[in-house]
């Protein structure tokens, strides 16, 4: 499949020079492979919430509910159990998800549920013109924090390795191969999949300088060793300006899914009057 | 007196400020941020709380926390905000705690779109949350008023210890005007008669809204009701225009009523008797003014960016099962071709 065939006619709206579009495009290559590897697109579903990041929906051909802001993840989980056999791509931003969302974030990495999630960490509230995020340096001077903010920023992937997510990644949007490799991973790991872009917003937030300067690629030989994989999460804590930033996938694990816990509900193919009967007499 | 253009998002703030408000809590939403945008450079400079929380339920309910210690607290929102706000929201009308919340209101439903809409009159003043309770909700049509509203909806909110809901839209939030500041800031103390406020004077004071006895709980719902009924009373507040001889009365409130007052204008230079009756709170509803004009045969047009929303107030008001609706969604105002059509159609 030519990854050309996903587009859309709809009208891009994103600024030019906009980290989404490396996220954009190496997602829409990715999935073309994959089609032709045998993850057939027409199970595909892909989730957005609300932000910038959310119009990824709409520029690709594939089946898509865009949904509310900071409920990506559970619409994603409803879709997902609804149909395990889905495969479902969550695109989410950082005050989508971990802010007004966090919870939700916890919870599907909680679970182990099979969805992959790539979050789209530009580090500002781009489409509300210009606020400070959970990611947001300390000292981020925005539309509501004209004296910088006093908060120190979340680390994405240490909640996530503490909340049990089993695939663990960092791409940066300045860096189209890396991002392909490791959407491709995620999306073909079994259990939550977490990758976090450092996706730059040229209007409100411009890194590209900063982190041209400093990111690197890791290639972990010990995926499984968690102790590993943290020293490496939290050699970044996203606030000092010093550090090396690394990228590349930290962590992957196996363990239960979630999406795999449900006997299966064949509606046809029993006696449905029956079973309900056989399960009510029972318990009375 | 200061005299300065400035935005009707801006003038809440000052409204606010000038009400002696010392804590904000917002979430970046549009067209409702730049109230969040003022609070962050000026709360600060003065001392007082600002917070961008990290969620609209966390913001709602560090006002719920301020509020009940006594604080003059406001939130801000628009359309999905305002939703998720209603939790909180039935929480402070139910454990009868004041606070302000300003709704710059959008199009809807769902996501919408950040054009302006009328369409939260029903989820502000019939209550929002569960359970039988109301907001106070005024609605201003102007700069002015964004300031001065703010200002008097901290002081019902206060004399009834109940949420006020300040329902603007996005055209009232991001358009200029002059404003004049208002003359004197109101230095309020901690009401120590019903704060908790963690000190030994208010150790007594409860706050609450469970009451697990059935009875109690029911106490507690007729008392709020009181209030409500006390509230109708005392604080309805509409405005008039060329209704005195006119025979068809168009109701607007908000922007659509400045849209409406040109047309009351046209109509009249045809010859055909109009006026214009535009609530100001439109919770509680001024309703009794409104069935005085029902009874001298007055024919009403509903003019609303929403479905018929006010008109159920109206029909309620003047017992007129026939109120005319003239309407537009989707985040686009009110034609005056539109309003002119109907008059014509009931004259």
């Amino acid at each position: 499949m030519n990854p050309n065939e996903l587009g859309t006619y709809a009208k891009n709206t994103w600024c030019p020079g906009c980290g989404n579009f490396s996220i954009f495009n190496a997602v829409r290559a990715v999935l073309a492979e994959l089609n032709y590897d045998g993850t057939p697109i027409d199970n595909v579903v892909l989730v957005s919430g609300i932000g910038c990041h959310a119009k990824i929906v709409d520029y690709l051909n594939v089946n898509s509910f865009y949904s509310i802001h900071g409920r990506t993840l559970p619409v994603a989980m409803g879709i997902k159990l609804g149909n395990p056999d889905l495969n479902v791509i969550c695109f989410s931003g950082d005050g989508d998800c971990l802010a007004e969302g966090l919870d939700h974030l916890i919870f599907a990495a909680k679970r182990n549920i099979d969805l992959t999630l790539i979050l789209h960490n530009n580090r500002v509230y781009g489409l509300t013109t210009g606020q400070y995020t959970p990611t947001s340096p300390k000292g981020f001077k925005g539309k509501s924090t004209p004296l910088g903010t006093e908060e120190f920023p979340i680390n994405p992937l240490e909640l996530m390795i503490a909340s049990g997510a089993t695939f663990i990644a960092r791409g940066y949007s300045h860096g189209i191969d890396l991002l392909k490799r490791l959407f491709r991973e995620a999306i073909l790991h079994k259990g939550f999949s977490f990758v976090d872009v450092l996706q730059v917003c040229v209007s409100y937030f411009n890194m590209y300088e900063v982190y041209n300067k400093r990111v690197y690629e890791v290639k972990s030989s010990d995926l499984g060793n968690f102790e590993e994989a943290l020293k490496l999460i939290r050699s970044w804590n996203y606030n000092d300006s010093e550090s090396p930033i690394p990228l590349g996938k930290f962590y992957e694990i196996e363990a239960p899914q979630f999406d795999r816990l449900f006997p299966g509900y064949e509606p046809h193919s029993v006696d449905t009057d029956a079973m309900i009967k056989d399960v009510l007499d029972n318990l009375i | 007196m200061a005299t300065q253009l400035v935005a009707g998002n801006m003038a809440v703030i000052i409204g606010a400020l000038y009400a002696g408000c010392d804590c904000f809590f917002g979430y970046p939403i549009t067209p409702a941020s730049e109230i969040l945008h003022e609070a962050s450079r000026y709360f600060p400079k003065l001392s007082r709380k600002f917070v961008q929380a990290e969620s609209e339920e966390a913001a709602i309910n560090m006002a719920y926390g301020a509020a009940s210690a006594g604080h003059r607290v406001l939130a801000a929102s628009s359309g999905p905000g305002m939703s998720l706000k209603q939790e909180g929201i039935t929480y402070l009308a139910g454990s009868e705690i004041p606070c302000v919340i300003v709704d710059i209101q959008r199009a809807g439903p769902g996501l919408g779109n950040i054009g302006p809409e009328q369409s939260d009159y029903n989820q502000a003043c019939k209550g929002g949350g569960h359970g039988s309770y109301k907001n106070i909700v005024l609605a201003p049509n102007s700069v002015q008023e964004m300031c001065d509203f703010a200002m008097e909806a901290f002081k019902l909110a206060f004399k009834y210890r109940n949420p006020a809901i300040i329902l603007a839209d996005g055209v009232l939030g991001h358009m200029v005007e002059p404003l004049r500041f208002p003359q004197k800031a109101v230095v309020p103390e901690i009401d120590i008669s019903w704060a908790v406020n963690g000190n030994a004077a208010t150790k007594g004071n409860v706050l609450t809204s469970i009451f697990l006895n059935f009875d109690e709980l029911e106490r507690h719902n007729l008392k709020l009701q009181e209030k409500y009924l006390k509230i109708g009373d005392n604080e309805t507040a509409f405005e008039e225009y060329k209704v005195d001889d006119a025979d068809v009365v168009l109701v607007a409130y908000g922007i659509s009523s400045r849209i409406a007052k040109t047309a009351v204008d046209i109509a009249r230079s045809r010859g055909i008797k109009t006026g214009l009756y535009r609530p100001i709170t439109i919770y509680p509803f001024p309703d009794k003014r409104l069935s005085e004009l029902a009874g001298r045969g007055c024919r009403f047009i509903s003019v609303e960016m929403s479905n018929g929303q006010m008109r159920d107030d109206i029909r309620l008001a003047t017992g007129c099962a026939i109120v005319e609706l003239v309407c537009r969604y989707g985040g686009n105002l009110m034609q005056i071709d539109q309003i002119m059509q109907k008059i014509r159609e009931l004259t």
